[in-house]
């Protein structure tokens, strides 16, 4: 549990390094298209996977921190150990068959992708659309991998309180 | 077509969430369990999975949502660096002596800034930190306080640019584009979320005047107001007023005059709000983590739901779900009229447990495209769903807005004070709302120049 929850902040940190790289690409297109006159599709596409990883890898990272909003209206009502069955139950129904989902169904569509070193469909554009399409079912597994540890956490609550 | 499914889903959908589970979770993961049932029943086609990866890809490469992230980054960067509390001690110095200056500072500050982070909560929360402190200090009533809070605080979903407005536009377009195509036009002219944002400008404006106008009235009238601080040194006041609004106008004037695109203002402003934040002194190695940590968990959160809601439409859709919409629209007594009566109802009801995102991702590619079919305009549309989820937010006693400001109210103002000062504000979004209705030309003029 502790080494999932390691790599998922690992992850979180690289991540978090995207945005000021990002804003600073976006900033200097838009410079570069009135200063120079200049365009750069593969400058607009390293925003675009910069992007791309920030929203699939950093899914785990915001489950670990609890980031993802909830409906709280009712559920403040409820006890510390109904709130823990809750989260288990949702653990064990929602989020380990939609993660794992996620990944089956995406595999033969990244597959296809890899056969073909898919590149960009933009003349001059980056040639790695198959690792951008490989993010779906990694960004999946990093939340599956955090979700694992999330389940035994609840469970070690669980325990606790009873 | 039967409505069997699509009614238990949604039904499923809104009991599983009332448990408090994560909303995106819970979307997918509900969908999931009725394909597999709808599988062994025979009423979907497990086959429809095929699209999923297509649609998934679809969100991660869309170039207008990469506006998120970018605008999430400037509104934090704004909020983080003082930049926006300087702003608000500047402008309510501006207003100097006069009756209820602070007040309507507050209104002025929550329509700018609030505009570029979105999340009704994150803004309510941050404005009632910011605010309420000093109204209380300066000695205003409660309810009026609280009722200026909450109210300005949801008003940047409204005013662009706004996130919320970026989701809605890029939804909004799909679903233009699904009925014109369903009514056999085949170039239909897009809508972007340009438009959208044109489209906000003279409502946003409107409904910002109509709470100045309230508030110079109880200015003077009942209770009067306190005056404002008196006045400060005029060059750092020039210098905490003029720099953010010269960068809120750079953003939204690059975007309407289409010198750049949203995504590509959202760069340069959240790049202009790290350049502020850099000549304020306020940036540092600790700060830009700190933003970027920040950035990353609402953009995963954001992203996470449109996953989620993507999982569920496609689900629903499998079930026939978009078919028995439109057939339960086209049997709506009051014709169109009816309809639209119906889902702006149903988009109340549902503002009191949903954030705008979830509801724009969920509920919007559903019914719009029906009620576009029906001859609305998507613009018009766009922007009364956005006021109706506005006012939803602040309706008392479940409006989301009220329930952050509870949270970081301190306890000697009673709940009571919270809801009775809202009450004036909803009657004003109430009143746009109408004026709306009667002149469509508000929300349609503006685009139509563009």
């Amino acid at each position: 549990m502790h080494a999932i929850d390691a790599i998922t902040q690992a992850v979180g940190r690289v991540l978090a390094i995207c945005f000021p790289i990002m804003v600073l690409l976006t900033a200097g297109i838009v410079a570069a298209r009135y200063l120079f006159d200049a365009g750069a599709i593969a400058v607009q596409e390293a925003v675009m996977y910069l992007h791309a990883a920030t929203v699939m890898l950093g899914l785990g990272y915001a489950l670990r921190h609890d980031a993802h909003v909830r409906v709280d209206v009712l559920a403040n009502r409820l006890g510390p150990r109904a709130r823990a069955a809750v989260e288990l139950a949702g653990h064990l129904l929602f989020l380990l068959p939609v993660t794992v989902a996620v990944i089956w169904f995406c595999w033969d569509y990244v597959a296809a992708s890899w056969r073909i070193r898919e590149g960009s469909p933009e003349v001059g554009g980056i040639p790695g659309v198959f690792l951008l399409k490989t993010l779906l079912p990694l960004g999946a597994a990093l939340l599956l991998l955090q979700g694992v540890a999330e389940t035994l956490r609840t469970l070690t609550k669980l325990r606790t309180l009873r | 077509m039967s409505g069997t499914y699509p009614l238990l889903m949604f039904a499923a959908v809104f009991a599983a969430l009332l448990v408090g589970y994560p909303v995106a979770l819970t979307l997918a993961g509900v969908a999931l369990l009725f394909a597999a049932l709808g599988a062994a029943t025979g009423a979907f086609n497990p086959g429809d999975f095929g699209f999923l990866p297509g649609r998934l890809f679809g969100i991660l490469n869309n170039q207008t949502l990469i506006a998120v992230p970018l605008f999430v980054f400037m509104g934090v960067t704004l909020e983080k660096t003082r930049i926006a509390e300087d702003l608000l001690a500047a402008l309510s110095a501006a207003l100097g002596r006069a009756r209820g200056g602070l007040a309507i500072a507050v209104v002025l500050v929550g329509a700018l800034l609030a505009a570029s982070t979105g999340i009704v909560g994150a803004t309510v929360v941050t404005l009632g930190l910011l605010a309420l402190p000093s109204m209380q200090r300066a000695g205003y009533p409660h309810d009026l306080a609280t009722g200026t809070v909450a109210a300005t605080g949801t008003l940047g979903q409204i005013i662009p640019p706004s996130i919320a407005l970026v989701l809605l536009g890029d939804v909004i377009s799909n679903a233009y584009q699904q009925a014109q195509l369903s009514a056999g036009v085949f170039s239909p002219k897009p809508v972007s979320v340009a438009d959208l944002f044109a489209g906000a400008i003279l409502p946003g404006l409107i409904l910002v005047a109509l709470y100045l106008a309230w508030l110079m009235y109880r200015a003077r009238a009942g209770a009067s107001l306190p005056r404002g601080e008196p006045r400060r040194s005029d060059v750092s006041l020039l210098r905490s007023l003029f720099a953010p609004l010269a960068l809120i106008f750079a953003v939204l004037g690059s975007i309407l005059f289409g010198l750049a695109t949203p995504t590509e203002a959202a760069g340069v402003g959240a790049a202009g709000a790290l350049l502020l934040a850099g000549i304020g002194g306020n940036l540092n190695v600790t700060a830009l983590r700190d933003i970027s940590d920040s950035t990353l968990k609402t953009t995963a959160m954001v992203f996470f739901i449109l996953i989620g809601a993507s999982i569920f439409s496609l689900v629903f859709r499998g079930f026939g779900g978009d078919e028995w919409v439109h057939a339960l629209f086209e049997g709506m007594p009051g014709g169109k009229w009816g309809a639209l009566a119906i889902v702006m109802l149903v988009v109340f009801l549902l503002g009191f447990m949903l954030d705008f995102i979830e509801i724009t991702f969920v509920v919007v590619p559903i019914v719009a495209p029906a009620l576009l079919a029906m001859g609305f305009d998507p613009v018009w549309l766009g922007i009364m769903l956005a006021i109706n989820l506005q006012t939803s937010f602040l309706t008392p006693p479940f409006g989301f807005a009220l329930f952050y400001l509870r949270g970081v109210t301190p306890d000697e103002i009673p709940t009571s004070a919270i809801y009775s000062g809202v009450v004036p504000f909803i009657a004003l979004q109430l009143l746009l709302l109408v004026l709306l209705i009667l002149w469509p030309a508000l929300a349609t003029h503006l685009p139509a120049l563009l």
